[in-house]
């Protein structure tokens, strides 16, 4: 049998079959849908879209396939839905007006208004993204031109029309790169192909399976693997750890309906898909038990080709891979560095000031909780330098920081600061262009260029340097030497600057601590600025414990 | 003006030229507008198609408080659902601006300033 005309009741068939095969299996275009923006309705859309013409074409069947073809293109445009429904709606506006004034048309009429419908699709966008439903229309129309000069059977041209989609829609992961990265085709280009098969189906006189054979599982899964993925970050973030897939036989052990079948499964996990024919159910799931899903199947026939995955260990194997191979990669690039800094810090704040002033490893520790020896080995080990300087910040740590010198191979220099600002002072005056030596020098002797005031609280009754203490008093602390006392915490730091502060000081550095408030950072930064007119004040939050100020005078 | 973004390293600030750009480029990727029209075209009164290269000048990115809002002026095709070219441009800045710029914008108003008559 063939055809050599193309009448408006037989178009107007092909139209409602296409909108059936769409409609059909739009779940599978959504699941397809990466681009433009991948929000999965795009099978939904064009099945609206579709739908929407379908039907004024229904409410207008007659002879004049022109006249059907204003139905067509009409109904298409008022129930336009995303993207490709737009698109869908240009395609079917061009192929109408091509044929507006036929009663019928040949082969060659058919294909060249197809190409027509392309053409006006084309002129609808500024940037025509090649790799879509755009790319996969234009393919086959093209295919369709070239069979219909040798064809008059517009059966025949059909038949070329849909093998071109087909391949130019496997085509489209390498024009379009986002739908390689996913490893799908474009979704809007596969629900053409399923207009255009339905149209094919029609014109043969033959009724489509529900579920058309072209549709591969494999294609399923890989979209619905990667809606999946796209939640899961972490290997342990995975609920649903075994991918489990297989096929049941039907043997008729129990009644077999789709929907419950596929509502009791969606109970043992997530990205469930469930397809099936009059012998065969074919299921993908992710699941905790796959045994359990396993054993459900086998309720309704016996089981063929079975595959279960365990994809924490391959997401695990994954994440793992990638971080040898950077690993192995970075290894060889990271030189050792002539000099490296390792810096003793208490508080965020101030680690972070050291990192920002060129420390290569900051120890967390001070008072009361002094770093070992085996902690400054470790960071002068992370450091991977030829020569690493300590700053141990604190008196209590410079005998660690000594021990570690003698423990490592490499050239290690202590410089003893006993304070933060001291060790701040320090480092600023390191200069990477000198020796060690030189460096050791310069920096030892930055120690003295700056005086560090402190203030603490006591934890005990007691008389230092004369001074009669009470439990929970507030101490301010001239480079060791407790110089004031107070009951006020902001008192006892005002005391003490006016102590420390004389013509020659140029520069205030107030680190505050963790049980700073700021008010009072305000406060005394408002009364240095006062006091003292000729120096510059600086504020640095330390989030220091036990030191509600560090002062730094220069 | 600028988008301001803190991370723990520091603070990025993205111009609003940038905003316009990624917008405008998202926007063309939509099927159906055939050009950005000119902001400025109710005052001229012509509705210029701009040119690739300065598609922005039809984009304009406000920001208010500290909401953000996008303003398109688009050319869309004849033949085409005015009102779904529209919306899909919207949804399509929106998930780009979110995905490439990390920000969320409020709004994004579609002006639909022309129509482009391609075989009438």
């Amino acid at each position: 049998m063939s055809i050599t005309s193309l009448n408006g009741r037989r178009f107007a068939e092909m139209i409602i079959q296409g909108a059936n095969h769409l409609s059909a299996n739009a779940k599978l275009v959504d699941s397809l849908n990466v681009f433009p923006v991948p929000d999965g309705d795009t099978g939904t859309n064009m099945n609206l879209s579709m739908t929407s013409g379908a039907k004024e074409v229904q409410n207008n069947v007659q002879d004049h396939i022109g006249k059907v073809g204003v139905s067509l293109s009409r109904g298409l445009l008022m129930g336009a839905r995303g993207n490709s429904g737009v698109i869908l709606s240009q395609l079917f506006r061009g192929f109408s007006k091509s044929i507006e004034t036929k009663a019928s048309v040949s082969s060659q009429e058919f294909a060249a208004a197809l190409e027509s419908g392309v053409e006006t699709a084309y002129k609808a966008v500024m940037k025509p993204v090649e790799g879509t439903i755009l790319t996969v229309a234009k393919d086959a129309a093209r295919q369709g031109v070239i069979a219909a000069q040798e064809h008059s059977d517009i059966i025949m041209v059909m038949e070329e029309i849909v093998k071109e989609a087909k391949a130019s829609l496997d085509r489209t992961p390498d024009l379009l790169p986002v739908l390689k990265e996913v490893g799908v085709v474009d979704s809007g280009g596969q629900g053409l192909l399923f207009v255009y098969e339905g149209f094919l189906a029609e014109l043969r006189g033959e009724a489509l399976p529900a579920i058309s054979d072209n549709f591969s599982m494999d294609k399923l899964v890989s979209a619905e693997h990667h809606i999946n993925v796209q939640g899961h970050i972490n290997s342990e973030d995975i609920v649903f750890g075994y991918c489990t897939e297989f096929m049941v036989r039907l043997e008729g052990k129990k009644t077999f309906d789709e929907d419950k079948f596929r509502l009791d499964l969606s109970e043992l996990g997530d990205s469930l898909l469930v397809i099936s024919d009059e012998e065969v159910v074919k299921v993908h799931i992710h699941s905790e038990q796959p045994g359990n899903c396993l054993n459900y199947g086998q309720t309704y026939g016996s089981l063929i080709k079975l595959k279960i995955d365990n994809m924490r260990e391959q997401h695990t194997a994954i994440v793992g891979d990638t971080h040898a191979t950077l690993e192995t990669e970075s290894k060889p690039k990271k030189e050792k560095q002539k000099f490296g800094i390792v810096s003793v810090a208490m508080g965020s704040g101030i680690s972070d000031l050291f990192k920002s002033i060129g420390a290569t490893v900051v120890i967390e520790g001070g008072q009361t909780m002094n770093p070992s020896t085996e902690d400054i080995v470790k960071a002068i080990e992370e450091a991977n330098a030829e020569t690493i300087i300590i700053l141990p910040n604190n008196k209590n740590i410079i005998m660690a920081a000594q021990q570690a010198k003698d423990v490592v191979s490499e050239q290690v220099i202590v410089i003893p600061s006993k304070t933060v600002p001291q060790g701040m002072s320090a480092l600023l005056s390191f200069n990477p262009a000198l020796e060690a030596l030189d460096n050791d020098h310069t920096m030892t002797e930055a120690l003295s260029h700056v005086k560090t005031g402190q203030i603490t609280y006591a934890v005990r009754d007691t008389v230092i340097d004369g001074l009669e203490i009470a439990n929970g008093d507030f101490m301010g602390i001239d480079e060791g030497k407790i110089k004031v006392k107070s009951k006020e915490k902001l008192q006892a730091a005002k005391d003490l600057l006016l102590e420390m502060i004389d013509e020659e000081s140029e520069i205030i550095t107030i680190i505050y601590g963790e049980d700073a408030s700021q008010d009072e950072v305000d406060e005394l930064a408002k009364f240095c600025n006062a006091q003292f007119e000729d120096a510059e004040v600086e504020l640095h939050n330390g989030n220091q414990p036990l030191y509600s100020f560090i002062f730094s005078i220069e | 003006m600028s988008i301001e973004l803190k991370t723990k390293f520091g603070q990025i600030d993205i111009s609003n030229e940038v905003v316009a750009t990624v917008a405008g480029g998202a926007a063309v990727d939509c099927y159906g507008i055939v050009g950005m029209a000119s902001k400025k075209q109710l005052k001229d009164g012509i509705a210029e198609i701009l040119r690739k290269e300065n598609f922005t000048k039809g984009v304009i990115v406000r920001q208010e408080n500290d909401e953000v809002h996008i303003d398109m002026f688009i050319v869309v095709s004849y033949g085409t659902k005015i009102s779904e070219v529209a919306h899909n441009v919207q949804s399509k800045v929106k998930y780009t601006l979110d995905k490439t710029v990390g920000l969320v914008v409020d709004s994004v108003n579609i002006f639909v300033q022309g129509v482009r008559v391609t075989n009438p």
